[in-house]
């Protein structure tokens, strides 16, 4: 186990220098550099003074091995669109917002999710199967921004009861927590229904019951744990996808938080900033899978040895 | 003890709870981009902190019939040759933290602008022709020479390279610098709310640099003109979207929203007295690259000129949003020719015309071309995109030619235009200063697309420095009739932004214009500082 672990661990590493090359080569190839005036041309000597400020006047890979040798340190540099704190201030400043709405959205949406997946494959075929099934597909296709405005307009709008958008009094967070809640919700329910209902055909399932075994303790201890992997495997990453702040949920509820500085940091060569947070996703995704393994051993043995069932 | 404690906390709540109802008045309105990285109009214009101009009171500015105001300054005079400014301030004007505001902030402000990288200091060649401004920031000239002089503690001294008779209204956009704090903190002090100094109007009490959105109020120290009549501002450019704005507007968080095209209709029926228009005094238009093909051809420029129906265009696709673009000039502003605009009309048999003599009948054998357009949010991402469509189909029609789109990002976009890598494009511009040499001068001498007409420069120099305004207006109409007979670019629209504003919001400043117009944001030193709420 240990042995996994550590391999793992390597991988990762691996993959974050990777992607942290190829991430690097990418953002230098888009043409326009961050103090490239948006309308009228800055002189020469003025750009120069500048890019040598912020050192892209040297070699790339020079730039890169220097901003390298400041992750190992944890510093990622100065944000170029925010001078006056570091990248790592205004990533923690900027994401206390994301990852509360996020945060909240999956933690109240995937419970949610589990139930209803749980209640629509315990009754099949039911009123309430269709609800599940209605609920999940329009979840999944209805893009944020509808949700957003629909819940804008009904709860703000026409009923009065909360405010359209804004921060940070937490009033304001209701409305994005509903709007962030509903992919997890739609999801697990989809997921729980069908992995339930994998687990409930399955020959086991018979053989308990034919023990006598009561049908809570059948669904609770046996099912449940046995339905349990595909949730695990779609829990975690879903949790960075919402906590990381999503640029359209933020845009529509007036959050400011994480999620408009990926698309900034693009948009104005933010490089610095652009690559902590492309490491930070990445580290993210990578911690998520490693834990999302862990996870699937503790929940089963067969995976542990990596033995055949 | 505990009871004592929860009585003083009740009381506390109680107190925070009342107190802002009592008389403070907020105004929460939209404005700005979300990204802004110092509160320092003189260190940056394109990414400033939200509001960071109406925080520092400029030497003039504009009311809302667009007349000249002194605002720093108290008079200006012009030397006899025409090349020299000078301009009194007015005494008894301070720093928000008591340090007096003399002319050596306002001469620092340009000193700094020249040398340190500033991105809006091509503004003070381009139209204020300061004498040596070109070399200091090209770095060949050290910035003594620059031709800006602090006399004495109230007297500034310009000179520029030729006579400027407009020169007053370029310095509605210089802002004066702290010295004093720039001396102790460098360009840092425009990065936190506890060591940014203001001189204008307001003073900054909070600034969100997640979205920009600020929260200015009155403030005490101010002794010059137009003293606001609210006691908090809010700026949040969160709120510019008018799919945000709106939504906001009609739960009661903003005090006004822009409109898109959809919102238009509701909003008119809803608020009938609170709809607000404004003419944004911006055009845009095509532009070529003149020495690439098939563009090289004055015939084809001229073909394209003829080829679009401006009036379909904003009846139809831009319905409430645009108005036709005959000039490069939009009515309303100073040198506005109804001679000029006449011109563009819609001649498909003129433009057919045109096309065949450059050698392609009915569009046969006209290269693929692709326009380029800048992503963009505000009123330009709600008209270049259709209006880019349309031209599609239009000189599909028209023409016979087939045209490409291409949406790219601001640096792309910018990249391209620079470097010539394509040979059509979609440009917007917008105002920066009143006077028609800022739209003239776009194209001046290289300019923003690398034209470089001898013609059209020698008439523009002349009249840049012609004392006389009829001469001088005459002047640009010439320069701009050899725009069209070389076709150097086809006016397309002029943008007009649709507004609703709340009935708590009184005052001259939401009063239109008489052309019927009402600025908003765009004059916010009038404009915030001429509104009450009730």
């Amino acid at each position: 186990m240990i042995a996994h672990i550590i391999r793992r661990i390597l991988s990762v590493a691996f993959t974050f220098i990777v992607v942290s090359i190829i991430i690097f080569l990418m953002m230098h190839s888009v043409p326009g550099g961050p103090f490239d005036a948006n309308d009228m041309p800055v002189s020469e000597a003025v750009r120069a003074k500048m890019m040598a400020q912020w050192g892209l006047d040297q070699p790339l890979h020079v730039q890169y091995l220097n901003y390298m040798w400041g992750v190992l340190h944890l510093d990622f540099g100065v944000p170029f669109q925010s001078p006056g704190e570091t990248v790592v201030e205004l990533i923690s400043r900027a994401w206390v917002p994301s990852l509360i709405l996020g945060g909240s959205g999956v933690l109240i949406g995937a419970p949610l999710g589990i139930l209803l997946g749980m209640a629509a494959a315990l009754n099949r075929n039911s009123w309430i199967d269709y609800l599940a099934s209605t609920v999940a597909t329009l979840g999944l296709t209805i893009p944020v921004f509808v949700t957003s405005m629909l819940l804008i307009l009904i709860f703000a709008v026409w009923l009065n009861w909360l405010p359209a958008s804004g921060w940070p009094q937490p009033n304001r967070w209701i409305l994005p927590i509903i709007c962030y809640a509903l992919i997890p919700l739609a999801t697990y329910a989809r997921y729980t229904r069908s992995a339930m209902l994998d687990t409930l055909n399955r020959p086991f399932v018979t053989v308990l019951r034919a023990k006598g075994l009561s049908e809570r303790r059948i669904i609770f201890q046996h099912v449940m744990r046995n339905s349990a992997i595909p949730l695990v495997t779609v829990f975690l990453p879903m949790f960075i996808g919402t906590a990381t702040g999503s640029i359209f949920v933020e845009a529509m509820f007036r959050v400011p938080g994480l999620g408009a500085y990926f698309v900034s940091s693009i948009e104005v060569r933010d490089y610095t900033l652009q690559m902590a947070l492309m490491l930070l996703i990445t580290f993210m995704y990578c911690l998520a899978y490693l834990l999302s393994d862990l996870a699937y051993a503790l929940l089963n043995p067969r995976i542990r040895t990596g033995g055949t069932e | 003890m505990n009871a004592l404690l929860k009585i003083a906390g009740g009381l506390a709540v109680a107190t925070a709870l009342s107190a802002p109802a009592l008389a403070q008045t907020t105004v929460v309105a939209p404005s700005g981009s979300t990204a802004g990285t110092y509160m320092d109009y003189m260190k940056t214009v394109y990414d400033r902190g939200t509001g960071s101009e109406l925080l520092q009171i400029p030497i003039a500015t504009f009311d809302k019939e667009f007349e000249l105001t002194p605002m720093a300054a108290e008079s200006w005079s012009q030397s006899e040759d025409g090349l020299t400014w000078t301009f009194k301030l007015r005494s008894g004007l301070v720093w928000s933290d008591g340090e007096p505001l003399t002319a050596e902030d306002f001469v620092f402000a340009l000193q700094r602008a020249a040398t340190s990288g500033y991105d809006f200091a091509w503004y003070w060649d381009f139209a204020g022709g300061i004498k040596g401004w070109k070399e200091v920031t090209e770095g060949t000239a050290d910035v003594s020479t620059l031709g800006l002089k602090a006399v004495d503690d109230l007297t500034i001294e310009v000179t520029t390279v030729a006579p400027k008779p407009y020169f007053p209204s370029v310095t509605s956009l210089w802002y004066p610098v702290p010295k004093h704090k720039v001396d102790e903190l460098g360009d840092d002090w425009a990065l936190d709310v506890a060591n940014i100094v203001s001189s204008g109007p307001f003073e900054i009490e909070s600034w969100e640099k997640s979205n920009n959105s600020v929260v200015f109020t009155k403030s005490d120290t101010y002794t010059g003109p137009w003293a606001p009549q609210i006691d908090r501002l809010e700026l949040d450019p969160t709120l510019n979207a008018p799919e945000v704005g709106l939504p906001a507007f009609l739960a009661g968080d903003a005090d006004y929203s822009f409109l898109n095209t959809g919102q238009v209709p509701v909003a008119t029926q809803r608020y009938p007295d609170g709809i607000r228009k404004n003419a944004v005094f911006a055009t845009s238009y095509i532009s070529y690259d003149l020495d690439a093909a098939p563009f090289n051809d004055v015939n084809v420029r001229r073909a394209f000129y003829y080829a679009v129906n401006r009036e379909e265009l904003t009846t139809t696709v831009l319905k409430d949003i645009a108005i036709p673009a005959g000039s490069i000039l939009p009515p309303g502003y100073p040198g506005y020719n109804p001679d000029v605009v006449a011109q563009a009309t819609f001649d498909p048999e003129k433009a057919k015309q045109f096309l065949a003599d450059a050698g392609f009948p009915n569009g046969e054998g006209f290269p693929e071309v692709e326009i380029w357009y800048r992503e963009e949010g505000g009123y330009n991402g709600a008209i270049i995109p259709a209006m880019a469509q349309y031209l599609q189909a239009e000189f599909k029609e028209v023409l016979g030619i087939s045209l490409n789109i291409r949406a790219l990002p601001g640096p792309e976009w910018m990249d391209g235009l620079r470097g010539k890598k394509n040979n059509i494009f979609i440009a917007p511009y917008e105002y920066d200063y009143l006077d028609p040499s800022n739209f003239y001068g776009i194209f001046y001498n290289g300019g923003r697309h690398g034209y470089f007409i001898p013609e059209y420069d020698e008439i523009v120099a002349k009249a840049d420095s012609e004392s006389d305004w009829d001469t001088r207006y005459k002047l640009y109409a010439e320069a701009e009739q050899v725009m069209i007979d070389q076709g150097l670019i086809v006016p397309l629209v002029h943008p007009v932004t649709i507004a609703v504003v709340s009935d708590q919001i009184t005052g001259d400043g939401v009063q239109p214009n008489s052309l019927g117009f009402t600025q908003l944001d765009r004059l916010g030193h009038y404009f915030f500082t001429h509104i009450t709420k009730q």
